[in-house]
C-alpha cells in the first residue's frame, strides 16, 4: 500500500494534534468504563444492607403490598417489586421517596417488609452512590459539570476521537503493515512507546470504532431527535410510533445511566432502569435536557398526556399508549381493579418468554386502564438494550404485552440490530467472557492514550534536543506533568473511592465520594506541576499503585462476601495486579527521551 | 486524488473544520431528512427509522469532519458545503411536497 507522503504526514499531523486534545479525557472515560463492568458488584459490596426483616416470599408479596400502599398511598403510582432473592434482600417491595433525583443527593429509597407478626416495617433505603459516581465519570469523561455541558464536551470528544480513529489508520497503517509485532523493547523509548501504540491501536481498533460512534449517538441524541422532529412535523407520532411502540430507548444514553446506575438493590435499578425508556421517551419530545432522566412524576404525566389525548400531541406518547397497536386495545378496567399478582406476571412470562429470567416489577399507575407493570430482567443467550437486561412492558391488569420490542430475543429484526449497537457498546451480550473481554479492552484503551501522549512528549523533547534546546519548552512541560498527574490521579482517585466507602456514612453519598476523588485528582495534579520530573512520575505511579493495592485489602475488611462471587474476586484480583503493575512501574521507569 | 499538483497540507485546518461542522453538520441533518423522507419515516425516537437516522447522522458527520482536511482551502470547504446543502435541502424539500 503505497499513500502520497503529504497526504499521510496530513493525516500524521491532525492524528497528533486530535489525539493530545481528547487523549486525556478518553482515558478517564476509558479507565471508568472499565471499572463500570463491576458496577453491579460494587454498588451492593458499598451499600449498607437494609435493617429490614428477612423479605417475604412472593407468594405473599401481595399482602405487604395492601398493607404498605395503605400506609403509603403516594406509592401507589410507581412502586417495584425484586424477585430474584439477592435483590429481595435489600427491600422486596421499594418506591422512590425523592422524587426521583440521580445527582448530588443521596436517592431516598422506602423500602418495607413485614415481620414475623406480618406487621408493616418501612425503612429509608440509601444505596451507596460510589458505583454510581464512577458511571458518571465514565460518562461525562472526567469533568464535574452539570450534566448538560458535560454531554456536550463529551460529544466534541467522541468527534474528535472518531477523527483521530480515521486519521490514525490513514496515517499509520500503511507503515504499520511492516513493523506489525514488533514491539522494539530493547531499543529507544520513543519506539517503545510507539510500538505499544500501534499494536494496541491496531487490535482493538473495530472495538474503538464502535465507542466512538455510539459515544457521538449518546451524547447528541437528543439534539438529532429534535432535528428530525423538527424535519418531519406532519407525521403524527400516534400513527407509526404506536406500531413500534413505546418505552423503548430511544437515546442509548438513557439506557446506559438507567442500567449502569442501577445496581443490584432491587429497588434503586428498577427506578434506574424505568427511567431509560422514559427518559427516550421524553428525549423526542425535546422538553427534557437529553441523556436526563425525567422526574417520574414528570415522566408520568407525558405518558398520561400522551394516553389520554392520542394522535394529536406529536412525540409525547408514552409507553402505554404507544404500545396500544400490536395487541388489541385492552377493554378499559376500572381503576380500582385489582393488578395482577407477581407470581402471575412471573407465570405468564415464562409462558410467554421461556428463558427470559425476570429481576424486577415495575408497577405504575397510569389510569384508565393503562396500568403497566415493565419487567425488566435478561436472558443469557441474547444481547440487551441496556447494560444488563432488557424489558417489556405489560398491562398489569390484564397482563397482555404493550411493549415487546426491548424484550431479548423477541424483538423485531430491525430493533434487534439497533440493540445490537448499544450491546456493543455496553458489553451486554455473551456473558460473563465478554465483559472481561470489555474490561481489558477498557483497560488497554486507557493504555492506549497514555502511550499515545506519552509519544508525543518523547517525540517533542527529541525535536527540541535536535533543535538546540537545553531545557524543554513550556508546551512539553505542561503536557507532561498534565499526562502523569491526570492519569495516575484518575487511577488513585478511583481506588480511593472504593477503599473510602467502608468509612463514608450510607457507603458514600453522591456529593462525598465526589468530594474524595476530585480531592485526589486534583493533589496528583498539582503534585505532577509541583514536583521535579522524573521524581514526581516514580513518586505518583507508587502513590497510585499503593492506593489500588489497598482496594482488595478494603473487599476483604468490608463485606467479604463480595469475594465469594467470581466477580467480586475478579474486582480484587484486577485491582491487586493494577496495583501491582503500578508500584513496578514506579521502580523501573526510567527518563524518555 | 486524481490532481498531482494539488499539496495536502494541515495549513488553513481552522477553517476547514470550522466548515465540516457549521455547514457540514447542517448538510448531515439535510441528508438525514432525505434518507428519511426516502424511507417514509416518522423521526420519532421510537420508530426503528428514526433511530436508524441518528446512527446515520453520527456516522456521516464523524466522516466529514474526518475527511474535511482534504480540502484545498478554507474557502473551497464553505463553497463546496453549502453548495452541497443547497442541492440536498432542495432535493429534500422537493422530495417532501411531491412524496407526501
Amino acid at each position: 500500500m503505497k499513500l502520497r507522503a503529504d497526504f499521510v504526514q496530513l493525516y500524521r499531523d491532525v492524528h497528533s494534534w486530535v489525539g493530545i486534545v481528547a487523549g486525556l479525557f478518553l482515558f478517564v472515560a476509558f479507565y471508568a468504563g472499565a471499572v463500570t463492568m463491576f458496577e453491579e458488584p460494587l454498588q451492593s459490596w458499598a451499600s449498607a444492607p437494609v435493617g429490614l426483616p428477612p423479605p417475604v416470599s412472593l407468594e405473599q408479596t401481595p399482602a405487604l403490598l395492601e398493607k404498605a400502599l395503605a400506609a403509603y398511598p403516594e406509592a401507589r403510582d410507581d412502586y417495584t417489586i425484586a424477585v430474584t432473592p439477592e435483590d429481595a434482600q435489600r427491600g422486596r417491595l421499594t418506591w422512590d421517596g425523592s422524587g426521583g433525583q440521580v445527582h448530588h443527593a443521596p436517592t431516598q429509597v422506602m423500602a418495607a417488609g413485614l415481620d414475623a407478626q406480618g406487621n408493616l416495617v418501612v425503612v429509608p433505603k440509601t444505596p451507596s452512590e460510589a458505583a454510581h459516581f464512577v458511571d458518571v465519570l465514565h460518562q461525562q469523561v472526567g469533568l464535574p459539570l452539570p450534566h448538560t455541558p458535560a454531554m456536550l464536551v463529551m460529544g466534541v470528544v467522541a468527534l474528535l476521537y472518531a477523527v483521530a480513529l480515521v486519521s490514525g489508520v490513514i496515517a499509520y497503517l500503511p507503515a504499520l503493515v511492516k513493523t506489525l509485532f514488533a514491539v522494539r523493547l530493547g531499543q529507544s523509548v520513543r519506539k517503545r512507546w510507539l510500538d505499544m501504540h500501534n499494536l494496541l491501536g491496531l487490535f482493538s481498533l473495530p472495538f474503538h470504532l464502535v465507542m466512538a460512534i455510539s459515544s457521538v449517538v449518546f451524547a447528541f441524541h437528543g439534539q438529532i431527535f429534535a432535528v428530525e422532529h423538527m424535519l418531519f412535523p406532519g407525521s403524527a407520532a400516534g400513527q407509526h410510533g404506536g406500531m413500534h411502540g413505546g418505552g423503548h430507548g430511544g437515546g442509548g444514553h438513557a439506557g446506559g445511566r438507567g442500567g449502569h446506575g442501577g445496581g443490584p438493590d432491587g429497588g434503586r435499578r428498577a427506578q434506574g432502569e424505568a427511567q431509560a425508556p422514559q427518559s427516550a421517551v421524553s428525549s423526542g419530545s425535546a422538553d427534557h435536557v437529553p441523556g436526563v432522566p425525567p422526574q417520574p412524576h414528570d415522566t408520568q404525566a407525558d405518558v398520561q398526556h400522551g394516553g389520554a389525548s392520542g394522535e394529536g400531541v406529536p412525540l409525547v406518547t408514552g409507553a402505554a399508549s404507544a404500545s396500544a397497536a400490536p395487541v388489541p386495545s385492552p377493554v378499559p378496567v376500572p381503576v380500582s381493579a385489582p393488578v395482577l399478582a407477581p407470581t402471575e406476571i412471573l407465570t405468564i412470562m415464562a409462558q410467554r418468554a421461556p428463558g427470559f429470567v425476570p429481576e424486577v416489577l415495575n408497577y405504575m399507575q397510569l389510569g384508565h386502564g393503562k396500568d403497566v407493570v415493565r419487567v425488566f430482567g435478561h436472558d443469557a443467550r441474547y444481547p440487551t438494550r441496556g447494560p444488563t437486561g432488557g424489558f417489556v412492558v405489560l398491562n398489569s391488569h390484564t397482563g397482555a404485552v404493550q411493549s415487546g420490542e426491548y424484550l431479548p430475543g423477541h424483538q423485531p429484526a430491525k430493533f434487534a440490530i439497533l440493540t445490537t449497537f448499544f450491546a456493543l457498546h455496553f458489553g451486554s451480550f455473551g456473558g460473563t467472557p465478554v465483559r472481561w473481554g470489555y474490561v481489558v479492552l477498557g483497560l488497554g484503551g486507557a493504555f492506549l492514550f497514555y502511550t499515545g501522549n506519552q509519544l508525543w512528549i518523547v517525540s517533542r523533547r527529541r525535536r527540541e534536543r535536535e533543535s538546540g534546546l537545553v531545557v524543554e519548552t513550556r508546551g512539553t512541560k505542561l503536557l507532561a506533568a498534565l499526562t502523569s498527574g491526570c492519569t495516575t490521579g484518575c487511577v488513585a482517585g478511583i481506588s480511593a473511592v472504593f477503599c473510602a466507602v467502608a468509612l463514608l456514612p450510607y457507603g458514600g453519598t453522591y456529593g462525598a465520594v465526589s468530594t474524595v476523588y476530585y480531592s485526589v485528582f486534583c493533589v496528583f495534579v498539582v503534585a505532577a506541576f509541583c514536583l521535579p520530573g522524573q521524581r514526581s512520575i516514580r513518586l505518583l505511579l507508587a502513590a497510585a499503585g499503593a492506593v489500588t493495592a489497598c482496594v482488595p485489602l478494603m473487599l476483604c475488611l468490608h463485606g467479604a462476601h463480595l469475594l465469594r462471587t467470581p466477580e467480586g474476586l475478579g474486582v480484587a484480583l484486577m485491582a491487586g495486579l493494577l496495583g501491582v503493575f503500578l508500584l513496578a512501574s514506579a521502580a523501573k521507569h526510567t527518563r524518555e527521551i | 486524488m486524481s490532481r498531482t499538483v494539488r499539496k495536502f497540507s494541515s495549513k488553513n485546518w481552522f477553517f476547514k473544520v470550522l466548515a465540516a461542522v457549521l455547514p457540514g453538520a447542517l448538510l448531515v441533518c439535510g441528508l438525514m431528512g432525505l434518507v428519511g423522507v426516502l424511507c417514509h419515516t416518522d423521526g420519532s425516537p421510537r420508530s426503528a427509522s428514526g433511530q436508524y437516522l441518528m446512527w446515520m447522522g453520527a456516522l456521516l458527520w464523524s466522516a466529514l469532519l474526518s475527511v474535511c482536511f482534504l480540502f484545498r482551502s478554507g474557502v473551497q470547504a464553505w463553497g463546496v458545503l453549502i453548495v452541497a446543502n443547497g442541492v440536498v435541502w432542495g432535493l429534500f424539500v422537493l422530495l417532501r411536497s411531491v412524496l407526501s
